[in-house]
């Protein structure tokens, strides 16, 4: 479907605006998924970063000008990016690509460690004890079976209610209506969350807690090196933007 | 040209207006069903065994999307089957779909689908139900009285939602926000200022009648930026405060303009840098929206159906659109803003 903005270079602005309003036009449909230009490799992006996917995407497409880069900002957009796009490299955290059983070829690192702890965030008081029957939120990584599986790993038990999310800004709205005891996330998205909020967060690190930061895998070996070396020459607000500040080649 | 920008702002207006029919509003009116799928609705293959989820709906693009992202989450756990609600579907229409294929839930969409399906309850009084969740219409919370078996998720973006968006996007404070509201948007506001309060931000509310003139509501913003000294204001999805183009420019233009305060409003099309008026929209992301209703649906199978109880949820996840001239040239960009923000207009 065509985007309004696409549309009103063509459209005199009243009649863009009457199509929006009968819905023939929508505008918060996403954009067509931008497409490699050339014989470029394709990189598929899914990561829940402190932006939009858009200006994630934007920045990625100015700093890797030999890749074609290709953001998703939900999950199920990514799996079926990477059933039906055949992309070239995905860029994800661990646990995602280990899901679709893919290995990193480029491990990314802050601090001269490839992992974070992620942390459990709560109002008041920090949830302490047995979790157990505890309604957890969580941004959807790994879909519905996925991401109770990864929670359950994370804090050690299976009897927990997981509420998943669509975006990291989303975990904040469970909390402010009570509608989860807690939320997970990693270490490096607090500061976001507390500059946001008002709400007297408390935290506690969990007891599975270490996981990997964003990592490429290369599916296509053909262009395995073009891939690494993009990502190496990264700049560094790209990196920080990606939660790392190196990479480690595996 | 005068002439040429009138006609531009009348379109615009039809079309604004158009839009709030089409459901985004809260108006209390019922619609949305005339309005004609782009493309049509195609049911997952079915399942011998599985479970069946009835989604009634009509088959205009918002509507749709939620569809598409509540069936792509649960599609490996139930069938599917659509039923699209249109202006001529009757209660006798939508209750023979349901009983063909018995399913364990039913997903009604809008409220002229909740109506229809209100009758068909009404007209069974001993039939066993099956739950219901109730999603994009007006006021769900009543609606969820008035039906057995019923849950669902609000369609109102929260006050304290369209908030804390705003404080991420301006320099300037926001602690206090002034709203004005007709006698049937009193629970709504009642809720909305206890939500505010958990992120430090009193709302302060100015009651108008229903029949209220533009003077009036000139005169209850006016209140609340002068006497009241509000930081900003909270424009409800309410028809009768923006009824057109004329009244909208009376009042709201006139007093905004004046005051000189951010204005966040519900609907995309009242932001706009070359007609200055909202500040920040904050609309239902549509997207997350089938996200939180198949995470509802998991939670209520997982409970064996008991949907008596479930409290309607708040919807989690919006989008915004902002007026950064309005933003830049009044109340300050705050460093990263633009990362956060989905639609930014200058």
């Amino acid at each position: 479907m065509a985007n309004l903005t696409t549309r009103r270079r063509h459209l005199p602005q009243p009649i863009a605006w009457l199509l929006v309003g009968l819905g023939l036009v929508y505008p918060y449909q996403p954009l067509p998924r931008a497409t490699a230009q050339g014989a470029k490799p394709v990189v598929h992006v899914f990561l829940h970063l402190d932006a939009k996917s858009s200006v994630v995407e934007k920045m990625l497409q100015q700093s890797l000008p030999d890749l074609g880069v290709i953001v998703f900002g939900r999950f199920r957009d990514f799996e079926e990016g990477l059933t039906n796009g055949h992309p070239d490299a995905v860029l994800s955290i661990a646990p995602v690509l280990q899901q679709h059983g893919k290995t990193a070829s480029l491990q990314g690192q802050r601090g001269g460690k490839s992992t974070e702890p992620y942390l459990l965030a709560s109002v008041n008081q920090p949830l302490q004890g047995s979790l157990a029957g505890k309604t957890i939120g969580f941004v959807d990584l790994l879909g519905h079976d996925g991401t109770q599986a990864f929670l359950n790993g994370l804090l050690k038990t299976t009897d927990i209610k997981v509420k998943r999310v669509a975006k990291v800004e989303d975990l904040l709205p469970l909390l402010e209506f009570s509608a989860a005891d807690g939320v997970v996330l990693p270490s490096s998205m607090l500061a976001r969350l507390l500059e946001r909020t008002r709400l007297a967060i408390k935290t506690r690190e969990l007891p599975g807690g270490q996981v990997g930061l964003s990592a490429v895998a290369v599916l296509n070996p053909a262009v395995r090196d073009v891939v690494v070396r993009s990502f190496q020459k990264l700049d560094t607000p790209t990196k920080r933007l990606l939660g790392i500040d190196a990479w480690s080649v595996q | 040209m005068i002439g040429g920008k009138s006609m531009n702002r009348q379109w615009a207006w039809l079309s604004s207006l158009v839009l709030f029919l089409a459901g985004c509003a809260t108006t209390g009116r019922e619609s949305g069903a005339s309005l004609e799928a782009a493309s049509p609705i195609t049911d997952p293959p079915a399942r011998d065994g599985a479970p069946t989820l009835f989604i009634a709906m009509p088959s205009s693009p918002n509507f749709v999307e939620v569809r598409k992202s509540l069936v792509a989450e649960v599609q490996k756990n139930f069938n599917i089957h659509t039923f699209a609600v249109g202006p001529e579907t009757t209660a006798a229409e939508l209750s023979s779909a349901i009983q063909a294929v018995s399913p364990v839930c039913v997903v009604l969409m809008n409220n002229v689908t909740m109506n229809l399906y209100r009758q068909y309850q009404m007209a069974s009084p001993s039939a066993t139900m099956p739950p219901a969740v109730l999603l994009m219409a007006s006021f769900i919370e009543e609606v969820q009285a008035k039906l057995r078996r019923a849950t669902g998720i609000a369609y109102e973006v929260p006050g304290v939602t369209a908030f804390v968006q705003l404080r991420t996007v301006i320099s300037a404070r926001v602690n206090r926000v002034g709203v004005v509201y007709r006698p049937a948007f009193r629970q709504l506001v009642d809720r909305q200022k206890a939500l505010a309060a958990k992120e430090h931000v009193e709302l302060v509310p100015v009651s108008v009648p229903n029949d209220v003139t533009a003077e009036g509501l000139r005169t209850a913003l006016h209140n609340l930026a002068k006497r009241k000294k509000v930081d900003a204001v909270w424009m409800l999805n309410d028809n009768a405060l923006v009824r057109n183009a004329e009244f909208v420019n009376d009042a709201w233009r006139t007093e905004m303009n004046d005051a000189r305060l951010p204005l966040i409003v519900g609907v995309p099309n009242l932001v706009d840098p070359n007609s200055p008026l909202g500040t920040l929209a904050v609309v239902p992301d549509h997207e997350a929206l089938g996200l939180q209703a198949a995470n509802l649906l998991f939670d209520l199978s997982d409970n064996n159906w008991q949907v008596e109880g479930h409290p309607v949820e708040l919807p989690l996840s919006v989008k915004t659109v902002v007026d950064l001239k309005l933003v830049r040239a009044n109340f300050g960009l705050r460093p990263d803003a633009l990362k956060h923000i989905d639609r930014a207009l200058e």
